[in-house]
């Protein structure tokens, strides 16, 4: 699990899983609210880079100082926000887990070793450094999701893209 | 006044001020990033003040990321924040295109460079004229050219908006004509460049020129007589 700073002194933690074998039971358990400790669960496919998830982790810090998360928690809030869509339960399908996802991106907010430890052993798969999700997206289905235009990606990155779409969701 | 600037030195680095807003340079999550904080008038009613401030940021927010999708370079937007009035976007390492045309004034014009330029530009408002989003605000400080890649990045759209009659494209164009004229007379006919990269890039260009034409005779602003 890797460490990153947010904002105001807060972090998230991130670590990558593949041949994940617990999807189901993991989305149960998080459904029924019994996660312990409480993470944020992403498609990891939909994942390019860590950049627009720290993005989506800065924005949903900044609504949970001002008591206006969206979603019941910060670590769902985390998911909705990277969806870069309004519609919650759509997002947490689609950039969230479903019953048989098996490449996982687990992120957990100021994150102990302790948890670290509890979230690694939750989670039966392999853990795979996080500079494999450049390789591993999938592209086609991003590109879809977000409705990036080959034009755009002329002059753009794929995370860029990502960062602009989570960054304008609530201007537009 | 201590809270307000307590705000300031949080944003990070005073890098610009104008009349509607301040340009700090800061960091987010591990990334050089500029903000831009619209702040409050205090002579308008707190009600409409912040209405006005929060549809002008929105608005922003919307043009910028609009503008990428139409295969414009403008900076990443990296956030949005309703309750400081603040954009974030990323930090676009460069000179402005006014800096490198008033350096071929005085040092000489490098032919080369300044076609580039021109054609990058006229290719950048081509391509949002036709996707409907008029500027708002070309002027040669308002494009930089990229450091390393020489790409021409648009940036501040903070009087942008979405139209697609000409008259609003005709004006958009004679305002940088107007700015190049004024700033950048030793650099020779550079208006002219644009507008040719403008016929190629735009299929709308035909409308657009005549209505210019228009345009020059009388200024800006429309007459309104009667």
């Amino acid at each position: 699990m890797k460490s990153f700073p947010v904002a105001g002194g807060r972090s998230v933690s991130l670590s990558l899983f593949s041949d994940v074998s617990n999807s189901r039971e993991l989305l149960e358990l998080m459904q029924s609210g019994k996660l312990e400790p409480e993470v944020a669960f992403l498609n990891a496919s939909l994942v390019p880079d860590v950049f627009p998830v720290l993005a989506a982790a800065h924005k949903a810090v900044v609504s949970q100082g001002r008591e206006s998360l969206t979603t019941r928690t910060l670590h769902s809030e985390l998911v909705y926000n990277y969806s870069g869509s309004k519609h919650i339960t759509e997002s947490l399908k689609r950039c969230g887990i479903s019953d048989d996802t098996s490449y996982i991106l687990a992120a957990r907010f100021d994150a102990s070793n302790e948890e670290i430890k509890a979230v690694e052993k939750l989670i039966c798969g392999t853990e795979i450094d996080l500079a494999e999700l450049e390789t591993r997206a999938n592209q086609p289905q991003i590109l879809k999701h977000y409705k990036i235009t080959p034009q755009e990606l002329s002059i753009s990155t794929l995370p860029d893209a990502i960062v602009c779409r989570i960054a304008a969701r609530d201007a537009l | 006044m201590d809270s307000t600037q307590e705000q300031q030195q949080d944003f990070g680095v005073l890098l610009k001020q104008g009349a509607e807003g301040r340009v700090f340079v800061s960091t987010f999550v591990g990334r050089k990033c500029v903000i831009k904080e619209r702040f409050s008038k205090k002579y308008r009613h707190p009600l409409l003040d912040s209405k006005l401030t929060l549809k002008r940021l929105n608005a922003e927010a919307r043009c910028m990321t609009k503008a990428r999708k139409l295969g414009v370079p403008t900076p990443v937007l990296y956030a949005v924040d309703p309750l400081l009035h603040t954009l974030t976007f990323e930090y676009v390492d460069g000179l402005s295109v006014k800096d490198i045309l008033l350096g071929f004034g005085s040092n000489g014009i490098n032919e080369e460079q300044l076609i580039d330029i021109a054609t990058q530009i006229g290719n950048a408002v081509g391509k949002l004229h036709d996707g409907g989003l008029v500027h708002g605000d070309l002027t040669t400080s308002n494009m930089i050219i990229k450091n390393n890649t020489n790409q021409l990045v648009l940036i501040d759209f903070g009087l942008s908006f979405i139209s697609t009659i000409p008259e609003d494209k005709a004006v958009d164009l004679y305002v940088l004509e107007r700015a190049l004229i004024s700033m950048h007379s030793s650099c020779g006919d550079v208006m002219e460049k644009i507008l040719t990269a403008y016929r190629k890039a735009s299929k709308q260009w035909c409308a657009t020129t005549n209505k210019l034409a228009q345009v020059r005779q009388r200024g800006r602003k429309r007459t309104m007589i009667g």
